[in-house]
């Protein structure tokens, strides 16, 4: 294949979707820190940049590489996993590795490395199998597995991402319904269990959650914030750089987990269901690249990246607007924060392999 | 036939990625609505809420009610503070600016990290406290170059003081910041800035009483965050202050007279002095709390002051007029950051000094427990004022023998006798007629074995054993032997200094069970104290027993008598073997106090009451290690009486 094939074949409305994106949390950034690209907006940019450049460079990579080196993918995942618990950093907790001064998240791309290894799981199945419980639990372990080294982190708000992120890989791969409704049973079942794992913080996020006035000044400080700053923001916001709750740092974590909120204070409900409409076109045009592509992997693959960075967008957003706990969750390409936005821009990558080396396109 | 099922396959997944499109779809509508309800609907609400916010609420310390002596001089009060506060908006790099800062005065890791922390929480414009209690020259410092930091204020507070120092140290106790222990119990604690809370002593008991209530102002910023006006919306309602019944001179009498004891004040300055506390660890322990009595006992040994605990008390109101447990330690040091240097050393300190000997410290009460059994054997008519037993020095039973202090024997004996000469045997043959029950019966009616309720926290309750408290506390059955150890107020007997003060009040006003109180009553001492139920002839019987004490040519403290001119006093000695004294020992003959080691030194104890014709105050003195009730604790006792009488005209 030519090169000039391959950057024809380049899914670009994808990446001009994540432009889009890209552009409006840099403009948020730089809001955040009270109208300068000093520290966040700027570097932010130019990390998106890096990003969709590298997108290109998957591109050019035969997927089927990346189908054989798919197992590889989890088994280092886990490894970097393993590595996090004993040597990792972060307050009370350890999520972060150092690399070259560099913090990095391991869990995040993890969600990466396990949709692909579901993926090439299933589609080395012969089909007949696909009716029997039995064959679905290795599966099941390859999900498990890198989830429960999350939440003993712990980080539950990526762990419940991998994990919704890897059912849905297991759903596509035509999990019989009985099963679907059964493992619904069976989780709905296992919360008490998951209760008791909880951190003394996790649980006081979920109850204030669940009743966010008992608390405004404590763990309800976020929330309550959130929402004041949403609300205030009416229609169309309080104009750019005018946002009273964040620019008078009444909002916590305006640059990172409540940048959506920030947003909405500034552009109102009009931004942010622009927002959400890019967000919801970019998992569309995803799992429409699913269907187009010809082998079950590929397939797979797509369903599972598209779904990824949905989840992303729901946790983030169901969060501040107070529909979830708060888990900690970014909103990817728009919050500041390298990691999330580099497994994004790899899942657009192997998304762009998959299309570009599919077999029926040729 | 293959081919067929991988479409089904192949058209189960496209369904399935068709269901998975429609659901995020879904669940992004849901997104949707809830951004609709809340920026839409709800938007005049949360327009409210965020106008709200751009005020920002501050709460104002109420002023804590100030603790006064009886003659209402000042135990407890608030000095004026200085702290430094930097505002965030107006800092350009916080944390370069808090270096600079720690340049000019002392800031540790800790309050870096705190007004960091602060600044990221709360909104910018929001005042952090850098520093509390600024020294002078800090703030001189401070003043002269606070044009190079912008964001930087000032602000006055209050801090509490302690004006005597360590002197009602354990009466007052202290005021320290508010604990995480004391918010996990009273969430209100947490955003308001309290100068402290009352952690010991009147502090703790009256906290509330003392607290006030905190007042909130509310500042008005504009949008760029800058204040514009402070509105006050409920003003800060201060603490009551509150009179105590203790008397500050006598306290100071009673301390010094306590700590010097029967030694003799040294010079610190000499050579020969500095070199003798090089050697001596325990010295320099309390030397550097900030005591500078260094002593020289009989044996030209340098020595630290005596410790111990002195208890006067009206034995017609209750009130406690001195109460001092030595050694001291300085209140002040728990009002702003306690040191960690000043917290070791108060805990390593070999006497304890945090410990509130009058109310907490337990003693066995030795000879001055005579009077309870004395009581209990007349009231129950084992003994009349004429029952004579003779004392040949040592008593059998079973196979023990029980000694009296006096080698040889007292010879016939009747209990003001007893008393007075403190007969050990006399006691011993009493007891056993009378039994455990009463004395314990007559000992709870004097107030021992239970606590005083003087409304000091930590207050211990001593111990006046019995059959069932054996039983319950041992799992052994009551043995004769231990009434005759029980009776001369060894064995398990304890009592603290407070509960003997208690009981010989109780024993001088014979009408009234008395108890203490340090908060001055309010106009004429109303007495509102169950009767005392003593048969008042007993009373009179040990109360000349006591007189003989003092007066008798044979009485244990006759060389310590109050002047008669001040009323004379009727007290009893007490002794108590901290260590047993072993068979071999008895045959070689007992090694004097003063050439054991301190600690295996008896305990020297006394209690009086004075004047004898209408008895007025009741006091206790407990000499810990102080060698002979007599000769260390009558003397201390008698010397405070005559300050107090002088005093008195």
């Amino acid at each position: 294949m030519t090169v000039f094939k391959i950057l024809l074949r380049i899914p670009w409305h994808l990446l001009l979707l994540a432009g889009i994106l890209v552009l409006v949390g840099s403009l948020a950034l730089y809001s955040a820190s009270q109208g300068s690209w000093q520290p966040w907006a700027g570097r932010h940019a130019v990390r998106a940049i890096v990003g969709m450049a590298l997108v290109v460079c998957l591109a050019f990579i035969d997927f089927s590489f990346i189908k054989r080196m798919s197992y590889v993918f989890l088994a280092a995942a886990i490894l970097v996993l393993l590595a996090v618990i004993v040597i990792g950093t972060g307050q009370g907790v350890s999520r972060w590795i150092s690399i070259g001064g560099m913090n990095f998240q391991p869990s995040e791309p993890a969600k990466l490395a396990v949709i692909l290894a579901l993926a090439r799981y299933f589609s080395s199945q012969p089909h007949d199998r696909m009716r029997s419980f039995v064959w679905y639990l290795p599966a099941f372990a390859i999900i498990a597995v890198p989830f429960a080294m999350i939440v003993k982190q712990p980080d539950l708000g990526t762990a419940l991402m991998l994990l919704f992120g890897g059912l849905v890989v297991v759903f596509s791969a035509g999990l019989p319904w009985q099963y679907v409704f059964g493992s619904l049973a069976a989780v709905l079942a296992a919360v008490p269990l998951l209760w008791l794992q909880l951190k003394a913080y996790q649980k006081a996020r979920v109850m204030t959650f669940l009743n966010p006035e008992t608390d405004v000044l404590g763990a309800g400080y976020q929330i309550t914030q959130s929402k004041i700053a949403l609300g205030s923001g009416g229609f169309f916001g309080k104009g750019f750089l005018m946002g009273s709750q964040s620019q008078l740092n009444y909002l916590p974590e305006k640059q990172t987990d409540f940048v959506f909120t920030m947003i909405g204070e500034e552009f109102g409900f009009a931004g942010n269901i622009f927002i959400l409409l890019i967000y919801l076109l970019i998992t569309i045009a995803i799992l429409r690249i699913s269907f187009r592509v010809n082998s079950r992997f590929a397939q797979l693959t797509c369903i599972g990246i598209g779904m990824m960075v949905f989840f992303y967008m729901f946790v983030n957003v169901a969060m501040v607007t107070g529909l979830l706990p708060v888990v900690g969750a970014p909103l990817p390409l728009i919050s500041y924060g390298g990691t999330s936005m580099l497994t994004v821009f790899i899942g657009f990558g192997i998304v762009a392999s998959a299309i570009v080396h599919d077999r029926r396109q040729s | 036939m293959f081919r067929a099922k991988t479409k089904d396959l192949r058209r189960t997944m496209t369904r399935r990625g068709l269901l998975l499109a429609g659901g995020s779809a879904l669940l992004t509508s849901i997104l949707g609505a809830r951004l609709f309800q809340l920026q839409v609907a709800q938007n005049n609400r949360y327009q409210r809420l965020s106008d709200r916010n751009q005020f920002d609420v501050r709460i104002v310390a109420p002023t804590r009610g100030r603790l006064f002596d009886r003659k209402m001089r000042l135990l407890a009060g608030n000095a004026e503070s200085f702290e430094l506060y930097i505002t965030p908006l107006y800092v350009d790099d916080l944390q370069q600016t808090l270096a600079a800062l720690g340049q000019i005065v002392e800031l540790t890791e800790r309050d870096i990290k705190a007004v960091l922390l602060a600044a990221r929480k709360g909104p910018s414009f929001r005042d952090i406290i850098v520093r509390n209690d600024l020294s002078q020259r800090e703030l001189a410092r401070l003043a002269v170059r606070s044009p190079l930091f912008g964001g930087i204020s000032f602000g006055k507070s209050l801090r509490r003081i302690y004006p005597q120092g360590s002197l009602a140290c354990h009466i007052t106790g202290y005021v320290s910041p508010v604990t995480a222990r004391e918010i996990e119990r009273n969430q209100s604690l947490e955003k308001t800035p309290y100068l402290g809370t009352g952690k010991v002593g009147v502090e703790f008991a009256h906290e509330d009483y003392l607290r006030g209530l905190p007042g909130r102002e509310r500042i008005e910023v504009n949008a760029k965050g800058q204040p514009i006006r402070v509105l006050r919306d409920v003003d800060a309602m201060s603490g009551k202050d509150l009179q105590l019944s203790i008397d500050v001179e006598v306290q100071l009498q009673a301390a010094e007279i306590l700590r010097r004891g029967q030694l003799t004040p040294v010079e610190l300055g000499t050579m020969q002095v500095q070199r003798a506390l090089a050697k001596n660890s325990e010295l320099r322990a309390h030397i550097a709390l900030g005591d500078d009595l260094v002593l020289r006992d009989a044996k030209d040994r340098l020595v630290p002051p005596e410790s111990g605990a002195v208890v006067v008390m009206d034995i017609h109101s209750g009130e406690v007029i001195s109460l001092v447990s030595a050694p001291m330690f300085d209140p002040n040091l728990f009002t702003g950051t306690l040191l960690t240097r000043d917290w070791r050393r108060l805990n390593s300190h070999p006497r304890t000094p945090l410990l509130n000997r009058a109310t907490s410290g337990q003693y066995a009460p030795g000879s001055t427990f005579k009077m309870v059994v004395g009581l209990a054997a007349i009231e129950a008519g084992v003994i009349s004022k004429n029952t004579q037993f003779n004392c040949s020095g040592d008593m059998e039973l079973g196979n023990a023998t029980f000694h009296c202090w006096r080698k040889g024997g007292h010879g016939m004996m009747n209990i003001t006798s007893a008393l007075e000469q403190s007969c050990d045997v006399f006691i011993y043959k009493v007891a056993l007629k009378t039994g455990i029950r009463k004395i314990k019966d007559m000992a709870h009616r004097l107030g021992l074995g239970d606590v005083t309720g003087i409304g000091l926290p930590g207050e211990k309750q001593g111990i006046i054993p019995s059959h069932e408290w054996k039983l319950a506390n041992q799992g052994r059955v009551w043995t004769p032997g231990e009434t005759v150890v029980s009776s001369i107020g060894q064995g398990y007997v304890l009592a603290t200094p407070l509960q003997l003060a208690v009981m010989t009040a109780r024993i001088a006003n014979g009408k009234e069970a008395v108890t203490p109180r340090l908060v001055k009553s309010i106009g004429d001492p109303v007495s509102d104290f169950a009767p005392l139920d003593v048969d008042p002839y007993a009373l009179a019987i040990i109360r000349e027993g006591m007189l003989e004490v003092m007066n008798s040519g044979l009485g244990t403290a006759r060389n310590y008598d109050l002047d008669k001119s001040l009323g004379g006093m009727a007290g009893k000695t007490g002794t108590v073997q901290v260590k047993r004294i072993t068979k071999a020992q008895r045959e070689e003959g007992i090694v004097n106090n003063i050439d054991r080691p301190w600690a295996e030194r008896d305990h020297a104890l006394f209690v009086a009451f004075a004047p004898v014709k209408r008895p007025r105050y009741a006091i206790s003195v407990v000499v810990e290690h102080g060698g002979s009730g007599s000769s260390t604790a009558a003397p201390v006792a008698r010397d405070i009486l005559t300050q107090l009488m002088l005093k008195q005209g």
